[in-house]
Formats: structure tokens, C-alpha cells, sequence
């Protein structure tokens, strides 16, 4: 079976065959032997050889939490946290690649969090600078400042000061 | 006392349902609607409704928690901290309700709680404070008067909530530019934290240390102080990782830091746990900044290091029992302890909150380690509240003991469907000055770098191979497993994927 894994900065091409009672994973052409017990629902015990065929002794305690898009996980791996996206063979290739050369096109602020829109610091024509503050969300008794990622000019602002917004709701757009 | 509320909720509420266990007292929790299945509500013998989810009309209402406790038959309010536990108000309303209130009274909560007073309790005990105004500047307070005092002071000067606490409504004017924005957003920070959008300001100490000693006081005349706690790793004003003792403060200066702080609790006839601030200059003087009339969130690394259980002296105290403690061992660590605050908020982008469901949790364990905790698998962090959902504690012989213990724990500590800063903290410990214990309050915000910033402990690619191989074996493994429904999710968004191109 064949996926493309997106990690980092980087795309991985994975395949995952069966041999035996043992797993032979392959990534980006190199090839690890996999010793692999599910111990939990989203838990894995794996001992993991090294490419080459000795015997699989790396003991490595993996568990994986779902993300709001299917097939995207948390992994926690040797006291790690590490965001995945797993897709089949094909399944990203050109649209991450695409991604890679974004910077252009125009910037949605969304909300990250359920909260209420404290401040807007910005209207429809300013120009703004990359880092600059948006609008101000409160949520979980703190308030946070959204800023441009990039220099532009304001579009749309979509909010108003005291609205409550749920999470992903778009509140402004920068160009 | 037989029977305790607590005006909580979360890990502290859990604390305080502990400590009344373990006394053989009952226990009735209190639960906003989004609560209903919380940690400290399972726990409790009792649970009582006691609004909507929004603080204010559940965890603020005093009038509800007064009456949850008559009807529920308890004789005793336990407040926590952060909520009412620092209202007069509320302190009030228990005693005219015939409760006792487990804290200070209400006029000890009014005088230190106004920032204003304590300074001048402060300087009463001859204690020095901070140069600042002596009297709050009330909501109404132009800017340009504002400015004319913070003139008097000079600048860099802190700008901070007469009511304030944690960090909110608190920030740092470099310039008089600066300083009409820096009001604006205080006070609607402190407004809508506090109800009361006073503030005042104060010369800033550049490069100061955070050192803050805890007290017990009893109601027949003995104040009795502890060894120090060290708070400078601070972010957004609010502390994150506290250690006890520290490095900084030697034999011949704790003797003088903790009997300064008793005397400014003497001279307000303080009772029950507080905790008085300090700001340590780099040439060892001392100045009183504030006193927490409550237990601290940090509570437990001076558990760790003395042996003494707070909250069941906070009890003992209130019920009239007189202190038998030994001064000097209180005085003496017994170890070192840290604690990390482990709040769900993601370090990656900017400590941006992550409230959702704990989709799985593994809790560190083992010699040395204590977790005081709200949260368990499948549990919700609410949007509601304060984001911290548990406090990780390590104690060890020596204070790199206490840090290797605290670095094992981490890497042991699992919180998987929210984000959590336990990356923050596995950075920090790594880092060579925090290891030498050479850092101030400004620590994080010179170190971290802006927000958004990518963590400093790189994810290296061996990690990111494990992270991959986890992920294929475990798609793999599902899917060729009679698991049918599951997996079709991602080959239907796979082939959607492959329509939209």
C-alpha cells in the first residue's frame, strides 16, 4: 500500500508491505522492518529495524490523535508532538507543491479558536505591514492579536467588535 | 467542618477535593453547564448546577455558589484560586450565610487587594516597594494626567490593574507614545477580568527576578513564613515554570525576604495561606510588589520541599487550630521541585488557545513526580476558562536532578487531540542558562523569539521517519483490518482530492 506523507517542509513517499508477521516499511527508497502491536485505539507499539535487515529491537511507543481533516494526525512519537498528513500515492502531490509557492494570492484570517472579536484594528483600503495586528479574539480568558503574514491591503473585515465567532469563521481579508 | 463546597473548578477544585478526602471531610463541587462532566464534579460527593458556561453567570455568581452551599448542607467555602477567590464580596457573603470561608477575611481580601493599599502596608511594615503612585488612577483618569504622573515616575514603567492578578490587565509603556494604547487595552482587560478598570503604575526593575514567599497565618497571632519559590519564567506576565528553592537567593537572604513578607502579613492581621511577591534586583535588594491573598498556583513545589499539605492547613486554620508547625524547617528544603504549567494552548503558533476534546492522555508517573490535574481521556477543555489543564510537579535531591526528572516526565506526558506547551517546556529545560539557573522575567520574551516562530528544539528528520512510520503502519494496519467504515473516510477524500484537480 502506498501513501505520500507530508512532514515539515516536505512531502514523503511511504509504501507498506507485509512480510511475514512483520511490517517492511519504505520511505523515500530506504527500507525499515517494522515489529508492529496495536496497543490502543490510536496506540502503537513498534520495534523498528534499521534498513538492512537486522532484527527489529528500536522499541518506539507511537500514538496518533485525528485532526479536523481526515487522514491529518498528531503524532507523539520519543516525547514529540509531530502534525501529519497522510494521503494515498498521488493523493497531494501537486496541490503541496502548489502550496510551497504560495505567497502571493490574498490572505484569509480566520478565526483559530471559538471567541469574541475584542478589537478590529484595521478597515477596508488600510495598507498594512507583514506582522501587523488585525483584530483582537478573546477566548479562554486571554486576548490574542491576529496579524498579516504578509504586507497588503485590507479587502474585506467581516466582523465587528463584540461579535462572537466560531472557529474557522472568516474574519477578514487582506491582499 | 464536615462537609466542604468549592467554589472551583478544574485541576484546583480537584486539589481541594483531595486534601478533604484525605481529612475524612465531604465534599460538594459546583459546575457551569459546560462542566456537568468535569473532573472535579466526578470526583465530589456532591455536585450542584450553578449557570451557563460563561464565568459570570456561573463561577461569579455569588448569590449561586451562597446558595449551592445552604441547600447542599455544607459549612465550610472553599474558594481555590482565580474566580471569587480574591472577592470580598464573596469572602462577606459566606460569613453573613454562617459559612466559613476558607482564606482570609474580608477586610485583610480588601486592603492587599487593592495594589494601591498593600504598598502602603507594605512601607508600614518597613518593607521597601517599587517607586509608584500611591493612589489608583480610576477609569475616568485622562490619558494626559496619566502621563503627567507616569512623567513623575520615568520610564520604562509598568502599567498595572489596581484589582489585577495573573498577569491580566498588566503591561510594559517604554515610551509616553506607547502609553494611551497600553491604558486602553489594560483596562479592558482588568474591566472585563475584575469589574473594576483602576489602574496604577509603577517603576519598572530592569531584568528583575520573580521571588515570592508563601505564609500561613492562624487566628491566634502566629505568621509563619516558607522557604522562597522561584517565579521569573514568566510569559505575558504570567508564570509558567516555578522552582523551589532558588538559586539566587542565598541562606543569609531568604532569612531577610521571609521576614519581611511576615511582617507585612502581621501588620494587616493576616490569616490563613497568602503569598507575598518580591521583585529581586541584580545587586540583591528586594522590593515588595504584591500579596496574593489565596493559594498560589504553585503551590505544591513548597509541598514538595517542606512536606507540608497547604490546603489541609488552609482547613485546619479555619477551623480555628493554632500553627504547630517548626518555624526553621519551614525555612530548610528538604529537596528541590519544579513545576511546569502544562496549558492547552499551541507554542507553535504564538500560544494560540486549543480547547477540544482529549482525545487520549498518558500521565507521567514514577519516583519523584506529581500531576495535579483536571483533565482525563476524552474529556473537553472548554473555551470558557483558563487554558491550564494540569500542573506538572518533579522533585529530586538537587535542582538538576529535579529538571532530569522533569525532562523524563515530559517525554512520558501525552495529551493527543489539543495542543499543549509541553514543547515549550522540553525547549526550556534544554536550554544552557535556564539549566545554570541565570535568567530574569524578561527570560521568554528575549529567548522564544515572536510568536509564530518555529520551536528552537528542531524536530529532526529521524523524528519526523518515526512520526511517518507510525502513521503508514497505522493506516495500513486499520485498513487491512475488518475496520471497513473508518478508513473509507480518507480514500473518499483522496478521491475527491483527485475530482477537484
Amino acid at each position: 500500500m502506498n501513501f505520500e506523507i507530508a512532514v515539515g517542509h516536505g512531502v514523503r513517499t511511504v509504501s507498506v508491505t507485509r512480510q511475514g508477521s512483520q511490517l517492511q516499511v519504505s520511505i523515500d527508497g530506504r527500507t525499515v522492518v517494522v515489529d508492529a502491536r496495536r496497543v490502543g485505539d490510536m496506540e502503537l507499539s513498534l520495534l523498528v529495524a534499521p534498513a538492512g535487515g537486522a532484527d527489529p529491537v528500536h522499541s518506539v511507543d507511537a500514538s496518533l490523535a485525528a485532526r479536523r481533516t481526515a487522514g491529518d494526525f498528531d503524532v507523539h512519537v520519543a516525547g514529540r508532538t509531530i502534525p501529519v498528513q497522510v494521503r494515498l500515492a498521488g493523493g497531494f502531490g501537486r496541490q503541496k507543491k502548489a502550496g510551497a509557492a504560495q505567497g502571493t494570492g490574498p490572505q484569509r484570517i480566520t478565526a483559530p479558536m471559538p471567541g469574541k472579536i475584542v478589537r478590529v484594528l484595521v478597515k477596508p483600503g488600510d495598507e498594512v505591514k507583514a506582522r501587523q495586528g488585525l483584530v483582537v479574539v478573546e477566548a479562554m480568558k486571554m486576548e490574542n492579536e491576529l496579524r498579516a503574514a504578509r504586507d497588503g491591503r485590507v479587502r474585506d473585515v467581516a466582523v465587528t467588535e463584540g461579535q462572537s465567532v466560531d472557529a474557522g469563521a472568516l474574519l477578514l481579508v487582506v491582499e | 467542618m464536615k462537609k466542604i463546597l468549592i467554589a472551583n473548578r478544574g485541576e484546583i477544585a480537584v486539589r481541594v477535593i483531595r486534601a478533604c478526602r484525605d481529612m475524612g471531610i465531604a465534599t460538594v463541587a459546583i459546575y457551569s453547564e459546560c462542566d456537568r462532566a468535569a473532573l472535579h464534579v466526578r470526583l465530589a460527593d456532591e455536585a450542584w448546577p450553578v449557570g451557563p458556561s460563561a464565568p459570570r453567570e456561573s463561577y461569579l455568581r455569588i448569590d449561586a455558589i451562597i446558595e449551592a452551599a445552604k441547600k447542599s448542607g455544607a459549612d465550610a467555602v472553599h474558594p481555590g484560586y482565580g474566580f471569587l477567590a480574591e472577592n470580598e464580596d464573596f469572602a462577606a457573603a459566606c460569613r453573613d450565610a454562617g459559612l466559613v470561608f476558607i482564606g482570609p477575611s474580608p477586610e485583610a481580601i480588601t486592603l492587599m487587594g487593592s495594589k494601591t493599599a498593600a504598598r502602603q502596608a507594605a512601607i508600614k511594615a518597613g518593607v521597601p516597594v517599587v517607586p509608584g503612585t500611591e493612589e489608583p488612577l480610576s477609569e475616568d483618569t485622562s490619558d494626559a494626567d496619566v502621563l503627567t504622573v507616569a512623567e513623575r515616575i520615568g520610564y520604562p514603567l509598568m502599567l498595572k490593574a489596581v484589582a489585577g492578578g495573573g498577569g491580566k490587565g498588566m503591561r510594559m509603556v517604554s515610551t509616553p507614545a506607547d502609553l494611551p494604547a497600553a491604558l486602553r487595552a489594560a483596562r479592558s482587560e482588568a474591566l472585563s477580568a475584575f469589574g473594576d478598570g483602576a489602574v496604577y503604575l509603577e517603576r519598572r526593575i530592569l531584568a528583575p527576578r520573580h521571588i515570592e514567599v508563601q505564609l500561613l497565618g492562624d487566628h491566634h497571632g502566629t505568621v509563619l513564613p516558607f522557604v522562597e519559590r522561584e517565579c521569573s519564567i514568566q510569559r505575558r506576565h504570567q508564570k509558567v515554570v516555578e522552582e523551589s528553592p532558588s538559586l539566587a537567593v542565598s541562606p543569609e537572604l531568604r532569612r531577610r525576604m521571609t521576614s519581611a513578607a511576615a511582617a507585612v502579613a502581621k501588620t494587616v492581621g493576616y490569616t490563613n495561606a497568602g503569598t507575598i511577591e518580591f521583585l529581586l534586583d541584580r545587586d540583591g535588594s528586594f522590593y515588595f510588589l504584591e500579596m496574593n491573598t489565596r493559594l498560589q498556583v504553585e503551590h505544591p513545589i513548597t509541598e514538595m520541599v517542606t512536606g507540608v499539605d497547604l490546603v489541609q492547613w488552609q482547613i485546619r486554620i479555619a477551623r480555628g487550630e493554632p500553627l504547630t508547625l517548626a518555624p526553621e524547617s519551614l525555612l530548610t528544603p528538604k529537596a528541590h521541585a519544579i513545576e511546569c504549567r502544562i496549558y492547552a494552548e499551541d507554542p507553535e503558533t504564538g500560544f494560540m488557545p486549543s480547547p477540544g476534546r482529549i482525545q487520549g492522555l498518558r500521565v507521567p508517573h514514577g519516583p519523584g513526580v506529581r500531576d495535579d490535574s483536571g483533565a482525563y481521556e476524552g474529556g473537553e477543555v472548554p473555551i470558557f476558562y483558563d487554558p491550564m489543564i494540569s500542573k506538572l510537579v518533579t522533585w529530586g535531591e538537587t535542582r538538576g536532578h529535579a529538571i532530569a526528572r522533569m525532562k523524563r516526565a515530559l517525554a512520558e506526558y501525552q495529551v493527543r487531540g489539543i495542543r499543549t506547551t509541553i514543547p515549550f517546556f522540553q525547549w526550556l529545560l534544554d536550554d544552557e542558562d535556564f539549566k545554570a539557573a541565570r535568567f530574569d522575567t524578561t527570560f521568554i520574551d528575549r529567548k522564544w523569539g515572536a510568536p509564530g516562530s518555529r520551536l528552537p528544539q528542531a524536530i529532526d528528520s529521524a523524528h519526523e521517519d518515526l512520526a511517518v512510520i507510525a502513521a503508514a503502519v497505522h493506516m495500513f494496519t486499520r485498513s487491512t483490518a475488518t475496520v471497513v467504515s473508518e478508513p473509507v473516510s480518507i480514500w473518499k477524500q483522496a478521491g475527491r482530492a483527485e475530482a477537484l484537480r
